[in-house]
């Protein structure tokens, strides 16, 4: 069976001020159904520009990504489009919910462009923020939820159309310790149910919590291994 | 937090129109709400621009009514001749010729008599005429003429008579007057019987025109009705080139009988009469109540032009602040779009929600301008004696002309938009 996520010598440069910078220089790797890998590097080391085009936000200056066996390379923008509703869920470290819309309408985003109509949208969008523990906050606005809440609400608009992957840049940067264990802790449960979970940081801890731990720096991956004494978020929470 | 394999679960991105676009409608008067000083503000230009070119539009349609209802006045199937020569000019004065334009009693005669289907002729001699009383005093728009001028005009005796064949043949002095001079000479007194003294001469007033009312500003009941004997000889006369010259004259024809043939026969008629050559000028000149409201209403049209034009620079101007005011909208929520399209929106779904946007704001706009124009067409036709007709027609064509004044000032920035790229858009603060 074909790797979810495979890149081949993927390379994406930019021009700045006349100079040549190479963010993402030849990288080639294999992600499977089922993982949980953590993408490390300090900042400019081009780990966000490695999930950007792995996301199909971004497009490669050369290489190619192959997202469920499907080149990328070749699709148009509209059919982009379509590859990032249906296989990939991202979530954010400013969450980017839309203000004055409620968790509903946010979660709910994704299903207008898969072209369900409005009942099936509310019934898929309810139920995902249930699962979220968000089922007495469905009609708040992002400004009457906690950050917590706010991301539980961009993951479940994030999972809302079923995907392959989560995407997650930064998840818990704007959050504190004890609500990223939060999110830590739903990770760990949604890579248990079988979705491949894909978390960029800056941040060990948060690494820690991952099965494999590929680590960047200047655009190559200097390191890629499995996680060695993992933390498990739910247990912790437990003990506590 | 069961998930299912992801493919089976999610049809093909088909998409229902109707459901779209009300998402669109819901999102575009969210972002509206959210800034809705700057909204209230651009619409006001849409609305500014509607208004005009509604006003200019049921102003034309209003003169184009006002045409017909004073052709309906005189009765609506009528030749007119005059003695003037044909040079076939519609307009302007006549172009110079060594030939004097003819047109006398016998003539007339002669047309009511060899020219089949008339109902009846007018002959005219018209003089503005001062009319003295012991109270006061007026001046009007005599007409001379025969007792038929009251049949072809439809506006007979009210009170008293009309002038009759004998008051023609005597040369009487009697006058019909209508209601406004009877009312601004005799006040709410009877006017029958009444002695007048006209540009000195005395007369007696007979009678009082029935009321015709007036338009286009032209009170048509501000006349009077002489014998056109008395005319002749008490007053204009001495300035006719001969003693049975007409200044006008009225061919009424049968209800439904081509104007056209009745025109024709007329002009056989009378160039055999003045012996006219094959491509000479003729020194008379014919023309129809038809012909009258073609080109008055092509007058009325090119006014109506005019007037449209000069209105929609002002919807132009309200169009250029939608697309300014887009744009503006597209710069502040180009993080929405990146988030947008992350999340699935094609590149369509964007330029469809920054459309459906400006032409709300266009469409709000151009109902209230549709309704204030409603408004002051309805108030301007009431109080004034012209009507400002905003109809069913005039209305939905404002109303869709606005929405697409925001499809195509919205076409640019909405087209922006889509153009971005995700991340790029993302990626802004």
């Amino acid at each position: 069976m074909h790797p979810l996520v495979e890149t081949r010598d993927l390379v994406k440069t930019y021009t700045l001020g006349g100079e040549t910078i190479h963010a993402v220089d030849g990288v080639s790797l294999t992600i499977e159904r089922g993982e949980y890998v953590a993408i490390m590097g300090a900042s400019g080391s081009g780990k966000s520009t490695f999930m950007n085009m792995i996301g199909c936000l971004d497009v490669p200056s050369s290489g190619t990504v192959l997202i469920d066996g499907i080149e990328t390379g070749d699709m148009s923008t509209d059919e982009l489009a379509g590859l990032r509703n249906r296989k990939i869920g991202f979530v954010f470290q400013q969450f980017n919910l839309l203000a004055r819309t409620t968790s509903i309408d946010n979660v709910a985003v994704p299903l207008i462009y898969a072209g369900l109509d409005t009942a099936t949208r509310r019934e898929r969008a309810t139920a995902k923020l249930i699962d979220m523990g968000l089922g007495d906050r469905l009609l708040n606005t992002p400004a009457k939820l906690s950050g917590g809440q706010q991301q539980r609400v961009a993951i479940a608009r994030a999972l809302v159309t079923e995907p392959l992957i989560l995407l997650a840049d930064e998840p818990t940067g704007a959050l504190d310790t004890k609500t990223s264990e939060d999110i830590m802790a739903i990770f760990e449960e949604l890579n248990a149910s079988g979705i491949t979970v894909i978390v960029v940081t800056h941040e060990d801890e948060i690494a820690e919590h991952a099965k494999r731990r590929i680590e960047f720096r200047d655009g190559k991956v200097i390191e890629d291994h499995a996680v060695a004494n993992r933390i498990i978020a739910a247990q912790r929470e437990e003990m506590a | 937090m069961a998930s299912q394999p992801a493919d089976t679960s999610l049809a093909p991105a088909r998409r229902n129109v109707f459901d779209s676009w009300g998402v669109n409608i819901a999102i575009a008067l969210t972002a509206l709400r959210t800034n809705l000083m700057r909204s209230l503000l651009t619409m006001l230009g849409v609305m500014i621009g509607v208004f005009a070119v509604t006003l200019a539009v049921a102003v034309g349609n209003g003169a184009a009514e006002a045409v017909t209802e004073t052709v309906n006045r005189f009765g609506s199937n009528m030749a007119f001749v005059l003695p003037r020569p044909d040079d076939n000019q519609d307009f302007g004065p006549p172009r110079r010729t060594s030939e004097r334009g003819r047109l006398t009693e016998r003539d007339l005669r002669a047309i009511e008599n060899e020219v089949p289907n008339v109902l009846a002729v007018a002959p005219q001699l018209r003089e503005p005429l001062d009319i003295e009383v012991a109270g006061g005093s007026t001046t009007t728009q005599a007409v001379g003429s025969t007792p038929d001028y009251g049949v072809v005009t439809s506006q007979l005796a009210a009170r008293g008579r009309y002038i009759n064949d004998t008051d023609v043949a005597s040369a009487s002095r009697v006058a019909v007057i209508g209601q406004t001079v009877a009312e601004s000479l005799f006040g709410d007194s009877d006017p029958v019987g009444q002695k007048v003294r006209v540009k000195e001469v005395p007369f007696t007033i007979i009678g009082v025109l029935e009321e015709k009312g007036s338009t286009f500003g032209d009170d048509g009941d501000d006349t009077m009705v002489i014998p056109l004997s008395t005319m002749r000889q008490r007053f204009v006369g001495d300035r006719l080139p001969g003693p049975f010259d007409l200044q006008f004259a009225f061919v009424a024809f049968q209800d439904g009988y081509p104007l056209e043939r009745g025109k024709e026969d007329i002009e056989k008629v009378m160039k055999a009469r003045y012996r006219v050559q094959e491509g000479d000028v003729s020194p008379f000149t014919v023309r129809t109540t038809k012909e009258f409201v073609e080109q008055t209403s092509f007058i009325t049209g090119i006014l109506q032009a005019v007037l449209v034009s000069i209105a929609s620079i002002s919807l132009l101007v309200g169009g250029i602040g939608i697309m300014n005011i887009m744009l503006v909208s597209v710069t502040e929520r180009t993080r929405e779009i990146g988030l947008r399209m992350a999340l699935g929106a094609r590149r369509s779904d964007i330029r469809n929600q920054f459309l459906v946007e400006a032409a709300v704001l266009c469409t709000l706009g151009g109902t209230v301008g549709l309704a204030l124009a409603w408004t002051v067409g309805t108030a301007v036709s009431t109080s004034y004696d012209f009507p400002v007709p905003v109809g069913m027609g005039t209305a939905l064509g404002a109303v869709g002309f606005s929405a697409m004044i925001g499809l195509i000032f919205g076409g640019y920035p909405a087209v922006r938009a889509s153009r971005l790229s995700p991340i790029e858009a993302l990626r802004t603060e």
